[in-house]
């Protein structure tokens, strides 16, 4: 026991990659290949570690002096899916909840339950990140298992009733995408659409355009929405001119650097990902089956790129609207499309309608991630990713799955609970209808 | 020297399976390459001097150098046709 509470003790940057390390041994993938594998996901960690500092420590007191100055709550730095998985795989429940989500889908697999094999071993951080943050409220690892048990046979499910607008809409033949932002959000896009349908002389308009990115293009590369992000915060803050200058050039940084760090984790996961793949491939495979991948093969799509550039200013917008709101949008903005993708497919293709459900999804990813700054913050201060500020994410941490499955274990916000659960529940089983009734 | 973009939706995780995959490819066959990754959006600003994109996520427009769909490097269903496309281009 006093040997494993030295390893826990030494922090994710080492116990990961001599996890990494063993179970690459344990997999047969030879000494030298381990080896590499579990040092690059501790570079991927220190990396991380790195960029999140130098967006906190810039940003962070930006934005706080920004908020100060003109009343406006957005003092909390979004730190995005790329600040939020090391977070997840750097809990101690990371190494639990691979082989814990890998288990639930072969179990679901193999009595039927799901046409779903998933093999994107990366994804798992989104089921990872959910018990990392139950584990963070209440301090029971049971607990985390079983929120990462249930995100996980959920995440599936959802899958299966959105497989059909994957392959017809986005004509990904045999694709399901089990996870991320974009299908946990497309149940309330499935009701809004239902709605407008409805509603004489709305349900007509139709905005369906390729002309959006010829145009607006290069305002939906990260580069620019970093620079003009640190500009206009550090001149809102009442920075002296040179310090507007070099908070958008760092805040630029921040938003090409962060991939390409996270990256080296992805490398690191590569052994444990093929090894599980390989599993996979061997027992489920045929027509009967959807391979399960990343939502980010939808990002190409050219209504997804129209909707994407639409929502990098309207989500900032949703931001200041939110009455009490503290969380500033920004880890999250270059990829704001995985959040509306699927919803592009439900809506097919029409923009106007993309443009309405997204912005209920916004507001609702945006007032969850609000309400878990707090224990946001406390895992990444116990991950080691943060040692000062308040963080939050839009991606994962604004998932109604995750602050639903906190709040039935950690119950502090009871009335947010019961709207935002009662209109889950309500788009959940409003979706499996229309699934049932092969409208979606 | 040949250059070649991969690109997914985020630049962390297809992109990066699909990268290292091409690297091997290309090693295996002597073809001297750089192997970048990118999101994406950034295709458009990114694309000059390239030889080869291949991207994970299907893109609708056109970049005026080969685009090859790379999603067999992730789900594994006709990954040899795929790997040959890339060598043809490259060869």
């Amino acid at each position: 026991m006093q040997i494993l509470q030295y390893i826990l003790d030494l922090g994710p940057t080492v116990m990961l990659p001599l996890v990494i390390f063993i179970l690459g041994i344990c997999l047969k993938q030879g000494i030298g290949k381990s080896l590499r594998s579990g040092i690059t996901i501790g570079v991927g960690f220190v990396g991380i570690n790195l960029v999140i500092g130098l967006l906190t420590d810039n940003l962070g007191p930006a934005a706080q002096e920004m908020a100060d100055r003109f009343n406006l709550g957005l003092s909390v730095v979004d730190v995005g899916w790329p600040g939020a998985s090391p977070m997840a795989w750097s809990s101690t429940i990371a190494m639990v909840a691979i082989p814990v989500a890998i288990l639930v889908n072969v179990l679901m697999l193999v009595t039927k339950m799901t046409r779903v094999v998933n093999v994107d071993i990366w994804n798992i951080w989104h089921m990872t990140f959910t018990g990392a943050i139950i584990l963070a409220a209440t301090g029971n690892f049971w607990f985390a298992i079983i929120g990462v048990v249930v995100h996980s046979a959920f995440v599936y499910k959802l899958g299966d009733w959105f497989a059909p607008t994957v392959n017809k809409h986005f004509g990904l033949e045999g694709i399901a995408i089990p996870h991320g932002s974009g299908t946990w959000s497309a149940p309330f896009a499935v009701v809004i659409d239902a709605i407008i349908d409805k509603i004489p002389g709305v349900k007509k308009v139709n905005i369906n355009s390729s002309k959006i990115e010829e145009r607006f293009g290069v305002v939906g590369e990260p580069v620019i929405i970093g620079a003009v992000l640190g500009i206009v915060i550090g001149f809102l803050a009442g920075y002296p001119v040179s310090d507007v200058l070099q908070l958008g050039i760092q805040m630029a940084a921040v938003m090409v650097l962060m991939p390409t760090v996270v990256k080296f984790i992805m490398e690191g996961l590569m052994p444990i990902a093929e090894a599980a793949q390989a599993i996979l491939d061997k027992r489920f495979q045929g027509q009967q089956y959807y391979i399960g991948l990343d939502p980010a093969l939808l990002l190409g799509n050219s209504q997804v790129v129209a909707a994407s550039l639409i929502f990098v200013p309207l989500t900032l917008v949703i931001a200041i609207l939110i009455p009490g709101n503290q969380v500033l949008p920004f880890g999250d903005l270059a990829t704001i499309g995985f959040f509306v993708s699927m919803a592009v497919g439900i809506h097919k293709g029409n923009l106007f309608r993309t443009v309405i459900s997204g912005a209920f999804i916004m507001s609702i990813t945006i007032w969850i991630a609000n309400m878990m700054v707090g224990v946001h913050t406390k895992l990444a201060t116990d991950t080691g990713n943060i040692s000062s500020g308040q963080v939050a994410s839009l991606d994962q941490g604004g998932a109604p799955i995750t602050f639903i499955l906190k709040e039935l274990f950690q119950l502090q916000n009871l009335v947010p609970l019961l709207i935002i659960g009662g209109i889950y529940v309500f788009s959940i089983i409003f979706t499996y209808v229309q699934f049932k009734r092969e409208k979606i | 020297m040949k250059k070649v973009l991969v690109a997914c939706g985020g630049a962390v995780a297809t992109s990066t399976v699909a990268a290292n995959k091409i690297r091997a490819l290309l090693k295996e066959n002597n073809i001297d390459a750089d192997v970048s990754q990118c999101r994406v959006s950034e295709l458009g600003s990114k694309v000059s001097g390239t030889d080869l994109i291949v991207t994970t996520a299907k893109v609708d427009k056109d970049y005026g150098v080969p685009v090859i769909h790379g999603l067999a490097f992730i789900s594994g269903v006709g990954l040899d046709k795929t790997k040959k496309e890339i060598l043809e281009v490259l060869q």
